[in-house]
């Protein structure tokens, strides 16, 4: 009987990382990808996403949920990449001065972001994702208009013909991949990123040293209960817009990353659905709304770019059609995430109604007394 | 005397990465080398281009250049170092010359004239800017405007 209950919660607590393992041992043999095939661009897409993933742990563990304004640290780290190509600064010297770059614009974001959340606090979530759109807004009317009239940009392979603004695609050919060839090894035919894993590790341990110091304590207090964490004297408001203005470093940072390995910017949309699809795989991971960790970063990126990788193909061989993979791929992030909030919600109900009954309880007994 | 200390340390973290930032801005700076085979006139003399001109950049070979060729090299940082194997005329032995200089900061493209360098004339002479021009395709790319330009959901 307690077998049978612990298999259950133990289901019920893994159901989106088990039906991702379902979906990925139905599709690769549908596929028909090659084991070092699969392995390389799963090794690629690890190094590509790990980072700008991690960055959403901070905020979870400051109790504020999947941070979907981590858009706005993608949005600093492509201007700084804009600069960096402008001044033609290449290779590993351009990632590291355009993650320098990044942090004044994404310190600058992250406070906004964070302050505006402490106005609506239990609704960070939505407030985070409404306010990526108003911030994408604000960048277009900064790329599109105001570089090369007022901000000055000079190389004409990054400004349009008509003297402002920024061309669609920006080229990083210079720069791409400098960090993922820079001490990489194969084996057995797949390549590994060492630079690029040292990178991740580092901030792994970052992360796990982070939550044992003060601040990281005081974060995870007020993500627990910011009523308790507020008597104890903790300056809540202080250490969320910390948590964010974190968040969101961590995520230019690791939109750079991103950027150097994929070669180009495609300077109106590579930001416009990195925070959806972070916390998408954040989420297959076997994470919920409030409780993440490194593991489920690993595990996430393995499933879900598995899937990624495998739904098109897999797709094209089902139905002879490939678009259908494709457009599979996205609906199932969507609806992973709504799957993950509605499992949070009622979680926390029936914990709530626990608590209830159990007062109840408490109350009759000492009225029967 | 905390405070001052906490924005001591905050200054020192700030100038620390400016400094780091300004140092790549010099070390990572990159530069097109355009590195020109070609007879050379400068102020009424004529400097022959050689016979044949293989280029070597880091032990490897670049190109071989006949007269009136280019090679083209990229290079970060402002030094550059190139090694020509140099045949002067048809079915003499080939010498060799090391070639070592500083790039300009200000230039992105940077022509090189192995007969002006050789012959040891100023640097105007033998270096030049390459001004590119944009493509066709380069010169009528516009703005997007579609909504679904600006919306569209880029590669994962």
């Amino acid at each position: 009987m307690k077998k049978e209950n612990k298999l259950l919660s133990f289901l019920r607590d893994n159901t989106v990382p088990i039906m991702f393992v379902v979906i990925c041992a139905v599709c690769i043999p549908i596929s028909g990808f090659s084991a070092s095939y699969l392995m390389n661009e799963i090794v690629t897409r690890m190094g590509r996403n790990i980072f700008l993933i991690l960055a959403l742990l901070i905020p979870i563990m400051s109790g504020m949920g999947l941070n979907f304004g981590m858009t706005l640290g993608a949005m600093a780290g492509e201007i700084a990449l804009i600069f960096v190509s402008d001044w033609q600064i290449w290779g590993i010297p351009g990632v590291v001065l355009a993650m320098i770059l990044s942090i004044p614009i994404s310190v600058l974001l992250g406070a906004f972001c964070g302050k505006i959340l402490n106005m609506a606090k239990g609704r960070e979530m939505i407030t985070s994702y409404i306010i990526s759109f108003f911030m994408n807004g604000i960048y277009q009317l900064i790329v599109l208009y105001m570089m090369g009239s007022i901000i000055p940009i000079k190389h004409f392979s990054v400004k349009l013909p008509r003297g402002y603004g920024i061309r669609n695609t920006v080229s990083l050919l210079n720069m791409r991949q400098c960090l993922d060839n820079l001490l990489a090894v194969r084996v057995a035919g797949v390549k590994i990123p060492v630079l690029t894993f040292l990178i991740i590790a580092l901030l792994c341990l970052f992360i796990v040293w982070f939550r044992k110091t003060k601040l990281g304590q005081d974060m995870r207090a007020v993500g627990q209960d910011m009523n308790v964490a507020r008597d104890a004297g903790i300056n809540v408001e202080r250490t969320r817009i910390i948590s964010i203005v974190m968040s969101t470093v961590l995520a230019g940072f690791g939109m750079v990353i991103y950027l150097q390995n994929m070669g180009n910017i495609a300077t109106y949309s590579s930001h416009s659905q990195i925070g959806m699809f972070c916390i998408a795989a954040l989420l297959v991971g076997g994470a919920s709304v409030d409780k993440a960790s490194i593991g489920n970063v690993f595990l996430g990126v393995i499933l879900f770019h598995t899937m990624f990788i495998v739904a098109p193909k897999a797709g094209a061989q089902i139905t002879g059609d490939s678009m259908i993979g494709e457009y599979f791929r996205v609906f199932v992030s969507y609806a992973v995430i709504t799957l993950a909030l509605i499992m949070y919600e009622t979680k926390k109900r029936k914990r709530k109604s626990l608590v209830a009954q159990q007062l109840q309880q408490e109350q009759e007994e000492a009225s029967g007394t | 005397m905390k405070n001052t200390r906490r924005l001591l340390f905050r200054t020192a973290a700030v100038l620390l990465l400016v400094a780091i930032a300004a140092c790549m801005m010099v070390v990572g700076r990159g530069h097109t080398v355009y590195i020109d085979n070609k007879t050379l006139e400068y102020e009424g003399a004529s400097y022959p281009a050689p016979y044949r001109a293989t280029v070597y950049v880091k032990g490897e070979r670049l190109s071989t250049l006949a007269a009136r060729e280019r090679g083209m090299s990229t290079v970060i940082g402002q030094r550059f170092s190139m090694t020509l194997e140099l045949i002067e005329e048809k079915g003499q032995d080939p010498k060799t010359v090391e070639i070592s200089l500083k790039l300009p900061y200000s230039m992105d493209g940077v022509i090189l004239n192995i007969p002006g360098y050789l012959a040891g004339l100023p640097q105007e002479a033998w270096m030049s800017e390459f001004v590119s021009t944009p493509s066709e395709a380069e010169m009528q790319e516009e703005a997007p405007g579609a909504e679904e330009d600006i919306l569209a959901g880029a590669e994962f």
